[in-house]
């Protein structure tokens, strides 16, 4: 199988490319045309192919292609450029694709933050409905909705297999903070609800679910959350133990109720829909950041046969 | 000051007496400061059709200011990507969206269209909406060559629509209120007149030197800084007048940039003044403002900071002027620290204020039938000052 996998310089993109070279897969690994050289490891093994998504994609990049692993996502700049960065250069790619007709797989990644974090009672599952007022969030969600909402509309117009995965936090080394952890004041971090679990992916975890999400071509969406149960305050202690900063508890209600006085008060000064705030003041965001769910795993276990590692108590895990 | 009265009295047209537009945008620009509302109601008749094409990253502010004006509808948007015009249609609201502009001339025949997409396209389009008998309300510069914006002069007066460049800036606080003290004769004649606008576009988190993508404007003659050109001209013509000579001096300092030039300078002698314009890459931190000096005494209009300090010929004795003067400057400087901050928390449209107010003007005007508050004629000296300023650069 030869794999063509998108945002390959990122953080999960290396893993991924990481995990199906480890899966004796061909990989075709697309890097912007400025970021760094490829890691040594994949030195004659991945083809390497220099290209920005933002700009049409040459035909030649699906050649001989058997599925697109889409992880690419502008991720700094403002709402605008990130929206352009990953939802019009994911149309421009798939336009791409569906010219050539090569191509009939997609593994697509996207996200937590599509969820309606208001809707589900316990458990958030694959089956909880997507935001319906995406603007009220942030541009991350924005852009990760259009972003599948795009590439489902031409999967289902074309018959492709779609496979979509949204993983939780994504954590690993050099990338240890991960937002439902808490809210950093410098030397202070909240631990907000300290004894729920978190919906925590080890990168290496989460890279193994792509790689074998590509080799199955089952179409479906999956939840990506390790087995591996670990709270935010077990979480931030960890990755807080070199800094200094002193953890503070506080409950999830009560930062919720702090949110809405915000916007309340917000409100009242900036009628009618009140000013800017951190994202953490904004109760829409700090429920998709925060809110003590329980997460399932279960239909990716079962349909991938995808299993997770634990890793937060090995040498691997932050650092 | 007569003569730059002359020139620009289509500037001193209070914009804030409609009630009806200000109580629209009132929660956007309250915070902002702006003049005092007189109690004057206008009927504007019918409900204007508006459209936008290319829905990128300023388009987010036309869209915004439009989806609130009264009398207005936004009948669509439309750009080549599917995904940008559905989701700009469905979070303004929108009635249709499409990504073929002459297909949404036909079928929508929209009163206005807003041209926001890069500068290279904009002549193509433009010429598509007037003769699709649409006013054009087109996004700086309004056309990559100055023979496009001639043509565009001629086909906008032949079809008797509106060809509005955006020179929001002119309507931004600061320079607004400093129209009005060189109308009320506080500065004397107008001397000389400085636009400097100093902005990072070499960091590597900039656009313009994006190093994985090149930006369109950097194929405009001139590059980057050509992008800012309309801005600064517009503030210079219209503080003082028709530009009859200019010099110029473009460099590149950062070799390793994507940046044709980086540093900008020139000097103009214009109708009623001289003028220098000046655009830094290099100087930080970011800033932009807008400096007259008069006979009887010069004000700075610190345009993004949104505060406007004066020193002038007081009626007290001399020696007590530069007491008063920093005594008044003090106070304008305190108010604005505190003014910037209650900006940033607020939800307003920040410096892009004079875009929503131009904007709700001209609105204003098609809906009444009065003058734009600017007119053709002016949006030519402009482009031809740029067009001047562009060409100097080959010349040494």
């Amino acid at each position: 199988m030869k794999a063509l996998v998108t945002g390959s310089g990122g953080f999960l993109g290396r893993h991924v490319v990481h995990a199906l070279l480890g899966h004796g897969h061909a990989v075709r690994a697309v890097l912007r045309p400025a970021s760094g050289d490829p890691p040594p490891e994949w030195k004659g093994r991945a083809e390497i192919v220099r290209a920005d998504l933002r700009a049409p994609a040459s035909e030649e990049l699906f050649d001989g292609v058997d599925v697109l692993v889409h992880l690419a996502a502008t991720m700094s700049g403002s709402a605008e450029a990130a929206f352009a960065g990953t939802v019009v250069s994911t149309e421009k790619l798939c336009e791409t694709m569906l010219r050539t007709g090569s191509t009939r797989r997609v593994v697509l990644a996207s996200s937590f933050s599509v969820y309606d974090w208001t809707a589900p009672k316990r458990a958030l599952t694959e089956e909880t409905p997507i935001e319906p007022k995406p603007y009220d969030r942030d541009g991350y969600a924005v852009m990760k909705i259009w972003q599948e909402r795009v590439v489902r509309r031409l999967a289902a117009e074309q018959g492709w297999t779609l496979t979509v995965l949204r993983p939780g936090f994504i954590y690993g080394p050099a990338w240890p903070e991960v937002g439902g952890a808490g809210i950093s004041l410098k030397k202070l971090f909240l631990v907000v609800s300290p004894f729920s679990s978190l919906p925590l992916t080890h990168v290496e975890n989460c890279a193994q679910a792509f790689a074998v999400a590509a080799e199955k071509g089952l179409a479906g969406t999956f939840n990506i959350i390790d087995d591996e149960s670990i709270t935010a305050w077990r979480y931030a202690g960890k990755f807080l133990s070199h800094s200094g900063a002193i953890r503070i508890p506080v409950p999830y209600w009560l930062g919720l109720g702090v949110a809405y006085s915000a916007q309340c008060v917000s409100r009242i000064l900036f009628p009618p829909s009140g000013g800017k705030l951190p994202a953490f003041l904004v109760p829409q965001r700090y429920r998709a950041r925060f809110r003590p769910l329980e997460f399932p795993n279960r239909r990716a276990k079962e349909t991938l046969g995808w299993s997770s590692k634990p890793f937060f108590d090995s040498a691997r895990a932050l650092t | 000051m007569e003569s730059v009265c002359a020139t620009t009295s289509c500037l001193f047209v209070d914009i804030t007496e409609n009630r009806r537009l200000w109580n629209a945008l009132q929660p956007q620009l309250s915070a902002i400061g702006y003049g005092k509302i007189r109690a004057v109601s206008k009927k504007t008749g019918a409900v204007i059709q508006s459209a936008v094409i290319g829905a990128g990253q300023v388009a987010t502010q036309h869209l915004a200011c439009i989806s609130r004006l009264p009398g207005v509808r936004l009948a669509a948007v439309c750009d080549l990507s599917r995904a940008l015009a559905e989701s700009a249609a469905d979070r303004y609201g929108a009635n249709a969206w499409y990504t073929d502009h002459t297909r949404m001339l036909s079928e929508l025949k929209p009163d206005i269209v807003h041209i926001t997409t890069p500068p290279s396209s904009h002549f193509r389009l433009a010429k598509d909406c007037l003769n699709a008998d649409a006013h054009v309300f087109v996004e700086k510069p309004a056309t990559a060559r100055f023979e496009e914006f001639a043509e565009l002069q001629l086909l906008a007066q032949t079809k008797r629509r509106l060809l509005i460049e955006d020179y929001n800036y002119l309507y931004n606080g600061p320079v607004r209120r400093l129209l009005d003290s060189v109308k009320a004769g506080e500065l004397g004649a107008v001397v000389h007149v400085e636009a400097l606008l100093c902005l990072n576009i070499l960091d590597k988190t900039n656009p313009f030197s994006d190093p994985n993508l090149r930006h369109p404007a950097l194929d405009l003659e001139g590059g980057a800084i050509a992008d800012f050109l309309p801005h600064l001209a517009s503030l210079v013509y219209f503080f003082g007048g028709k530009a009859c000579s200019v010099r110029t001096v473009w460099e590149k300092r950062k070799v390793d940039s994507p940046l044709p030039y980086d540093e900008f300078r020139a000097t103009v002698r214009m109708e009623h003044a001289t003028a220098t314009l000046l655009f830094s890459a290099h100087s930080q931190p970011d800033s932009f403002r807008l400096s007259v000096f008069g006979s009887r005494g010069r004000a700075v209009a610190d345009i993004w900071e949104n505060r406007l300090t004066r020193a002038w010929l007081r009626p007290v004795a001399k020696p007590l002027i530069p007491f008063y003067n920093a005594l008044e400057e003090a106070k304008v400087l305190r108010r604005s620290a505190f003014k910037l901050l209650w900006q940033k928390l607020g939800s307003g449209p920040g410096t892009f204020e004079g875009l929503w107010v131009l904007t709700a003007s001209l609105y204003d005007s098609l809906a009444s039938g009065t003058p734009p508050l600017f007119s053709l004629e002016d949006t030519m000296e402009v482009n031809r000052l740029v067009h001047e300023l562009k060409q100097e650069r080959n010349r040494f």
